[in-house]
């Protein structure tokens, strides 16, 4: 029966102004940070310093293997040259891991109340843009110990940081769509980030990349992003323009594919939660 | 108040789950080892429902459990999109369902409030503007200010609907909220719903306390399988509601003996339930005329067979109990082949499915010989709701108190009785 039936899509309209959608979805996506930033921490001891230890113990870890191993950074200090990698990487994977599970977390509000459902990984992602900011603390405390001159190449900061979010809102919403429907996509998210994690250069530099794979690599988003951190943070240069434009190209790319796709699954939602 | 019209729902049919082609259904049963075919497809929650709803209008949605209420409501809300059909709402709508969603046990109550106020739509400084409000209604105290974790489930209640009552909103949609706190705040609640029905909003309610819903709703709908049955005054829609209910619960029990005596003296071979010109009735009207019928043979010569019909409603309460004897039916029972009927002139029984016992002695003896509880299944329909046991009006007249005392001369009845009457002074 339902093969053979047209389908003919139902209409749902609802009158109301656009600009007080506009001023509910931001007044509802700062209630959301606040509430995953206020209620994450408390009655856990050690509180708000979760967001230092990650990116602290990961730099020690890879410490550790340069022990081992002989990885290069560029003339710089490996501490360094890796925690500024790793800052904008545990972000990256952070925010997209906490995206995966935001629409299934805040199901009692979707199954209830109709809203524009991308609010829920957004929101996902500037909570975890907080840690973020605590994390870049350590960051700086690192920079002035090690001496490192900062100049106007600081102002490639936000871009880079709009940049970070919009990486993460990219895949983090496919995931959040997907994940959703079939919980696979949000078991698989671990053995994703971590994968990515080595074709990204965070404990290597870029240079150590043959010249005929670069190219290629270089479509990884996150390449633009952790080489532009690093260039601006301790190398005191603009990004490479090539990485980064890459980047903006393929973060778009990957939105506009991922966003009509999750706004299409939204409709559902309400419906297998 | 203006007729306009604030809901348009046209040909609305709604079907649960992402829809997908065919092809891919069976690639996924394929891949798991399923052959059978995709079932779930074809069942619609809502089919084919039509409706306008105008402002200011308090409409009540009835229907059993599954019938599609809360799927329309939530239709409605923008929750989930419709399948098929056309749904317009003019103006902000608000959801009142099951308020609880999205409060976090680890923030405090005032803090929920912040954040179910941005869940239900409202700016910043609506919310902060509210608030006071909602601490009053809550009633919650201390307590306000302590995390929600800690609340009681009723307090947790209290809260999600002290900040849905503060919300103005075009059209409210209310499921199932009306059972919240005690009586006191239960009546608060009511209260306000009245407030924002008096203010001009449209008002959508499902309840199963079909009081609540004569008292509050204008208008009526009712819903069963999907399917809008029924479009009227709310007691219309209540009506037709509880005919369906008592239709499908002797459905139920239907030729299902629950409990049987017998012996070898008696043999039943069937009941049914006929009307004055001895036509098989399916069910009865509320007081109509109605007789039940028994097809049994006697096996031994019985000098006083007795025969007793009760009738039990749904609650298991005995409304009516006949013995043949005390009713007149005296005299010897050969052994052979009858056709008992029992006639219930005076039918006073109110709307309700009913289930009748039958039991056949010997009076000389006082043995049981046949006992059959359901020996058959009934439901009276009436037009206007019963309530009690019994069905009928009574004639309802407010005498000032001075006017009863200057007629007592004149008036027979109430001279008669005020000789039995007793004094508490």
């Amino acid at each position: 029966m339902s093969g053979t039936m047209s389908e003919s899509r139902g209409k749902y309209i609802n009158v109301s102004s656009t600009s007080r959608r506009f001023a509910r979805f931001f007044s509802l996506l700062s209630a959301l940070v606040v509430r995953d930033v206020t209620s994450r921490y408390r009655r856990s001891s050690l509180g708000m310093w979760w967001a230092f230890i990650q990116p602290v113990v990961l730099m020690l870890l890879f410490n550790m293997l340069r022990g081992f191993v002989n990885i290069p950074s560029d003339g710089v200090p490996y501490i360094l040259f890796s925690y500024t990698g790793l800052v904008p990487w545990t972000f990256f994977t952070n925010s997209v891991s906490a995206c995966g599970p935001s629409i299934i977390q805040n199901a009692e509000i979707i199954k209830k109340i109709s809203m524009p459902r991308e609010v829920f990984p957004l929101a996902a992602v500037f909570a975890t843009l907080f840690d973020f900011g605590m994390s870049a603390i350590i960051l700086a405390i690192l920079m002035f110990w090690y001496k490192v001159s900062v100049g106007l190449t600081l102002l490639w900061v936000p871009l880079l940081v709009i940049l970070t979010i919009g990486a993460s809102f990219a895949i983090g919403i496919l995931l959040a769509g997907l994940g959703t429907f079939r919980k696979d996509f949000i078991f698989a998210t671990p053995f994703l980030t971590q994968a990515w994690l080595f074709i990204t250069p965070v404990i290597y530099p870029l240079s150590s990349v043959p010249e005929k794979w670069r190219s290629i690599y270089m479509l990884n988003p996150m390449v633009g992003v952790i080489e532009g951190f690093r260039s601006v943070l301790i190398k005191g240069q603009s990004p490479e323009i090539k990485p980064l434009v890459l980047a903006m190209v393929m973060v778009i790319l990957i939105m506009s594919i991922s966003w009509p796709l999750f706004r299409k699954l939204s409709d559902y939602f309400a419906d297998v939660l | 108040m203006s007729s306009d019209v604030t809901i348009r729902i046209s040909g609305l049919w709604k079907r649960y789950g992402l829809p997908m082609p065919r092809f891919i259904h069976r690639g996924i049963n394929l891949i798991k080892g399923r052959n059978s075919e995709y079932e779930d497809g074809d069942w619609w929650a809502l089919k084919d429902v039509s409706l306008e709803v105008r402002r200011g209008e308090t409409l009540g949605i009835v229907g059993r459990n599954g019938a599609g209420k809360s799927t329309l409501l939530k239709v409605l809300a923008g929750v989930t999109i419709p399948t098929k059909g056309r749904v317009e709402i003019l103006g902000r709508i608000f959801p009142m369902i099951e308020l609880n969603a999205g409060l976090n046990t680890e923030l405090t109550g005032r803090e929920n409030v912040r954040l179910l106020g941005a869940i239900m739509g409202l700016s910043r400084s609506e919310t902060e503007r509210i608030l006071p409000d909602v601490e009053d209604f809550t009633e919650l105290g201390e307590w306000f200010d302590k995390p929600v974790r800690m609340y009681s489930s009723g307090m947790l209640s209290r809260l999600g609907f002290g900040v849905a009552v503060n919300i103005k909103s075009d059209v409210v949609l209310i499921d199932e909220t009306f059972a919240v706190g005690d009586l006191k705040f239960q009546n608060k609640s009511l209260a306000r719903v009245r407030e924002l029905r008096e203010s001009g909003a449209t008002i959508l309610l499902v309840s199963h306390s079909l009081e609540t819903l004569q008292f509050v709703a204008k208008r009526g709908i009712l819903l069963e399988q999907g399917k809008l049955l029924a479009d009227g005054s709310a007691l219309e829609a209540i009506n037709a509601y509880e005919t369906l209910v008592f239709r499908a619960e002797q459905k139920r029990v239907e030729h299902r003996v629950r409990s049987r005596i017998t012996s070898e003296d008696v043999n039943i071979f069937g009941a049914r339930l006929f009307d004055q010109d001895g036509n098989t009735l399916t069910e009865v009207r509320a007081e109509q005329p109605f007789g039940i019928e028994v097809d049994l043979h006697i096996h031994r010569d019985l000098e006083h067979p007795m025969f007793s019909l009760g009738l039990h409603n749904m609650a298991g309460i005995l409304c009516k109990w006949n013995v043949s004897k005390e009713d007149g039916l005296i005299g010897p029972g050969p052994r052979n082949h009858y056709i008992l009927r029992a006639w219930y002139p005076e039918n006073r029984l109110s709307t309700g499915a009913y289930e009748a016992h039958f039991a056949a002695r010997d009076a000389a003896t006082f043995e049981t010989l046949e006992r059959i509880a359901g020996i058959i299944n009934f439901a009276v329909i009436g037009p206007e709701r019963s309530r009690g046991i019994v069905c009928g009006k009574v004639e309802w007249t407010l005498i000032p108190f001075d006017e009863v005392q200057n007629s007592t001369g004149s008036n027979n009845s109430i001279s008669d009785d005020s000789s039995r009457e007793q004094t508490y002074d």
